[in-house]
């Protein structure tokens, strides 16, 4: 699904964080966001996801008005997870990934067989069939994190948006999710949204990579053409040795220091 | 786990009808359990028939009516405004309506302990919701900040205009005659005296309409407990559900606290055991959060009607008896 955002203007009440903002997020590639603390990542996910409604500018999904949707079909074309979902609970794994069908759901009815088929493909997915029945509160941070991703997966979009999915794993877990998310764009052509900070991983698996700073785009592109010296000088005001790595040759910040 | 509900269920059950055959039983005029169970199928003889279809029956159908209403607008509550402590008793509800009743108590004239004539009794309900509903749209407002109620500040605005609400009943009390301030006392205590088939006319159905609702929403009900980002990510219109079942929880309270005064505690023990033995699911709690509060508040009418008999304490103080050491438990082990 195509995302456009016009003009956007996003705030906390009187405190604007996005004044003006137009970015097309590219259907069918993994786009990477990222930029230092505060500069409005989070929230610009956030109006895309439907959470915060933007004070001014339109937001185009499929080239119509996000206004004109209902919440459900929304939520059956765009699934967004947060930063740090509560976690309720006295829930198991697979309830809290049947909550992905939810705008499915019709009438009174228990999950149908589709429904089951699908929260059962979506455990297997991440690796989680073989705790399926253990309460999400005793799972460790990469395990929980997994679960609210096969709940993402459960809504059968074809839109991922995740903010922060990889922040609270270990190397090897964020590189698990990754490879993932990678695996889904690879396979069904899923259109993917991250905001990350490990910034080696984005330039390793963004199509489309975006750098904000105090509620703007100072860049967007290809890794190679956004992790750049005097890019990464803008953005986090560090001084920064980039190498290409000799796979694919990606763009490596292999060490910095504040400026 | 699907034994466990099952069992639980059953249990409710079976404990619930065991209440309401000991409350059928006990009284001044004691009857034994066959011959309650004769006069029910239509065997019993005019004192017996008087006793249990004309007095104890309905008495023990209010109960169960208002048990539900309260528990159910109890969860509502607590998924609403995210806390598990959370009941309508403490958010100025019931002390609205109770104010209304008190107020129109005051200004109405009759005969005390009088059977009260059927406008009267069908127009409490209606003046209580009214205290109710103007009472919690005021809470609504005031909590309402920036396009959006924030479930905490909505308990805190509850709870202050819970005190404002018990301030005013005092006043009202200090003012008026002994026999009106009996009957307030009744009132705001909270009682299942002089109940009547009439009261389950003017108050069943209603209260039966708006549960059904309330089941109905279980799967949105469990949504908001995701949090506003989630469920907003599936969905779901939360300022509209919240507000919409907001309204549904007022309405339960009102009509509850209209028959039976204000009975605090009953919104919060039923869920909170139905939690604690099922898990957090409101297609489980609410109908057995419905059937622990029966049988608390059945329990609690038997108590109240026989320990200090002849008197008959109202029965939101034993409720409050059991209430408070449960209250505290929980209060203890939510640190």
């Amino acid at each position: 699904m195509s995302i456009e955002c016009r003009n956007l203007k996003v705030g906390y009440g009187d405190n604007i964080i996005i004044s003006d903002l137009s970015v097309k997020i590219p259907k069918g590639k993994i786009t990477m966001v990222i930029g230092s603390n505060g500069c409005g990542k989070s929230t610009l996910l956030k109006s895309i996801g439907g959470v915060i409604k933007p004070k001014a500018g339109s937001i185009l999904l499929e080239g119509k008005d996000i206004k004109g949707y209902k919440g459900k079909t929304i939520a059956q074309k765009l699934a967004y997870l947060p930063q740090n979902p509560v976690v309720p609970q006295k829930i198991t794994v697979e309830e809290l990934i049947a909550f992905g069908r939810f705008p499915y759901r019709k009438g009174l009815g228990g999950l149908t067989g589709l429904d089951q088929k699908i929260i059962d493909q979506a455990m297997e997915e991440v690796h989680l069939t073989n705790l399926k029945d253990s309460d999400v509160e005793e799972l460790s941070g990469g395990q929980r994190q997994r679960v609210w991703i096969a709940m993402a997966l459960a809504q059968c979009t074809d839109t991922l948006i995740f903010d922060e999915p990889t922040t609270y794993l270990d190397m090897a877990h964020q590189l698990e999710i990754l490879k993932l998310l990678q695996e889904l764009n690879r396979k069904r052509q899923t259109t993917i949204l991250i905001v990350i900070h490990e910034l080696n991983l984005a330039s390793r698996f963004a199509d489309h990579m975006i750098a904000m700073k105090q509620g703007k785009i100072i860049c967007e592109g290809k890794a190679g053409r956004v992790v750049t010296k005097e890019n990464l000088k803008e953005i986090y005001d560090i001084d920064a040795q980039i190498i290409c790595d000799d796979k694919d040759g990606h763009p490596i910040c292999t060490n910095y220091e504040m400026l | 786990m699907n034994k466990k509900i099952i069992i639980a269920f059953v249990t409710g059950i079976v404990m619930l009808v065991a209440a309401v055959l000991i409350a059928l039983m006990s009284g001044s005029y004691y009857m034994s359990a066959e011959r309650v169970v004769n006069t029910l199928l239509g065997n019993g003889n005019g004192a017996e028939n008087l006793v249990i279809l004309n007095i104890r029956l309905p008495r023990m159908v209010i109960a169960i009516i208002v048990a539900f209403a309260l528990s159910t607008a109890g969860t509502v509550l607590q998924t609403v405004s995210r806390n598990p402590l959370c009941e309508p008793g403490m958010m100025g509800i019931n002390s609205g309506a109770a104010l209304a009743v008190v107020g129109y108590i005051t200004l109405s004239t009759g005969a005390y302990y009088d059977t009260l004539s059927k406008n009267k009794i069908l127009l409490m309900p209606i003046v209580a919701i009214l205290g109710s509903c103007l009472v919690s749209t005021l809470i609504y407002l005031i909590a309402f900040k920036k396009g959006k109620i924030n479930p905490i500040r909505l308990i805190l605005v509850g709870m202050g205009v819970n005190a404002g609400m018990n301030a005013l009943i005092t006043y009202f009390e200090l003012n008026m005659g002994r026999g009106d301030f009996n009957e307030v006392l009744v009132w705001t205590s909270g009682s299942l005296w002089g109940t009547s088939w009439d009261y389950i006319l003017a108050v069943g159905p209603p209260v039966l309409i708006l549960i059904a609702i309330v089941i109905c929403g279980y799967r949105r009900l469990d949504l908001l407990k995701l949090g506003d980002e989630i469920a907003t990510g599936l969905g779901l219109n939360v300022q509209k559900e919240m507000t919409k079942f907001y309204i549904l929880a007022i309405l339960l309270s009102a009509l509850a606290t209209a028959v039976a005064g204000n009975i605090a505690f009953l919104g919060l023990i039923g869920p909170q055991f139905a939690r604690m033995i099922v898990g957090d699911r409101h297609k489980r709690i609410l109908p057995l959060g419905g059937i622990i509060s029966s049988v608390i508040l059945i329990i609690a009418d038997v108590l109240a009607r026989n320990v200090f008999s002849p008197l008959e304490i109202p029965v939101g103080i034993c409720v409050s008896m059991i209430g408070v050491p449960v209250f505290v438990y929980f209060l203890v082990k939510e640190r």
